[in-house]
């Protein structure tokens, strides 16, 4: 009840990504995977004038610098496991969903780093929420996969 | 039952990699997020990007491709990832739970579902309609 501007900012990450994810099918239409990555980077490279952040960018600590730093390389190196998952044979159908499970690795593990937890009805919404990634993330009609 | 199957295929290793990989991403965001702000996050979250896409193409020897459309597309992802990487950043920095916030931004496939049916005349499975209501009973359970 208290704090909901978090969820005004959510859903600015499900458009965009929304949209994102259909740009992912289309792009590797034409290009493979990894000029698909390297060309997803040029287009976060296209935004950085705008977050340039100025001089406080050197006041950071070098510990939430590092955070965001190895954000960036764990992100990409989900991406790329998940083309070649793939790429070595996993059905789209079935790959999709598996991976939309990462929400879970935070739910389990944010108590213990985080040291956050979720009330009852939380859970209930994380469950439903979770049932509901995999369930969307199953493959639309019977479109071939490339 | 393929499981014990699907154990020993590289596919399954590679997904469990890739879930570990963005799980982790959330939590180290959000302890990023506690010193910096949401767009000094997004900024350097993207040189994060760079050594792994030079390693796939290195790896792979990929040679250059520049068909337009394709680059056009995938630009146009990144952009649109940033934005959204900016978004969550921000949702991180507003305070609200951590697991509450990365599971109701995870729910983006209800966009993509949407837009499917309407950009690529793609039909909805029984299934996905199924989880479209699930995602609106947890976004009603969520925003409450």
């Amino acid at each position: 009840m208290h704090n909901s501007a978090w969820l005004w900012f959510a859903l600015i990450v499900l458009l965009s990504w929304g949209i994102v994810g259909l740009l992912q099918k289309l792009s590797t239409n034409y290009l493979s995977a990894e000029w698909a990555l390297v060309w997803l980077a040029v287009g976060f490279f296209v935004l950085e004038p705008w977050l340039y952040p100025g001089h406080v960018l050197f006041k950071y600590s070098l510990r939430s610098s590092g955070w965001a730093f190895l954000g960036g390389v764990l992100n990409a190196l989900g991406a790329w496991a998940l083309l070649a998952a793939l790429k070595s044979g996993g059905k789209a159908s079935i790959v999709a969903p598996f991976t939309a499970l990462y929400p879970v690795v935070v739910v389990f593990l944010a108590p213990t780093i985080l040291h956050e937890s979720i009330s009852a009805r939380q859970a209930l919404g994380v469950v439903c929420a979770l049932i509901a990634v995999v369930l969307l993330s199953t493959e639309s009609s019977e479109k071939s996969s490339a | 039952m393929g499981m014990p199957e699907a154990i020993k295929a590289k596919w399954f290793w590679y997904s469990i990699f890739c879930v570990l990989c963005w799980g982790a991403w959330a939590l180290v965001s959000k302890l990023g997020t506690e010193g910096i702000s949401a767009s000094g996050m997004q900024f350097i979250f993207a040189f994060g990007f760079i050594p792994v896409a030079l390693m796939a193409v290195i790896a792979r020897r990929a040679r250059f491709e520049r068909n337009l459309k394709g680059i056009g597309f995938s630009v146009g992802n990144g952009v649109l990832s940033g934005i959204g990487g900016l978004a969550l950043f921000a949702a991180y920095r507003s305070g609200g739970n951590t697991s509450v916030i990365t599971v109701a931004t995870a729910l983006y496939p209800v966009i993509t579902v949407a837009l499917a049916l309407l950009v690529l005349s793609e039909r909805l499975t029984r299934l996905q309609a199924v989880g479209l209501v699930f995602a609106a009973l947890a976004m009603i359970i969520l925003a409450s």
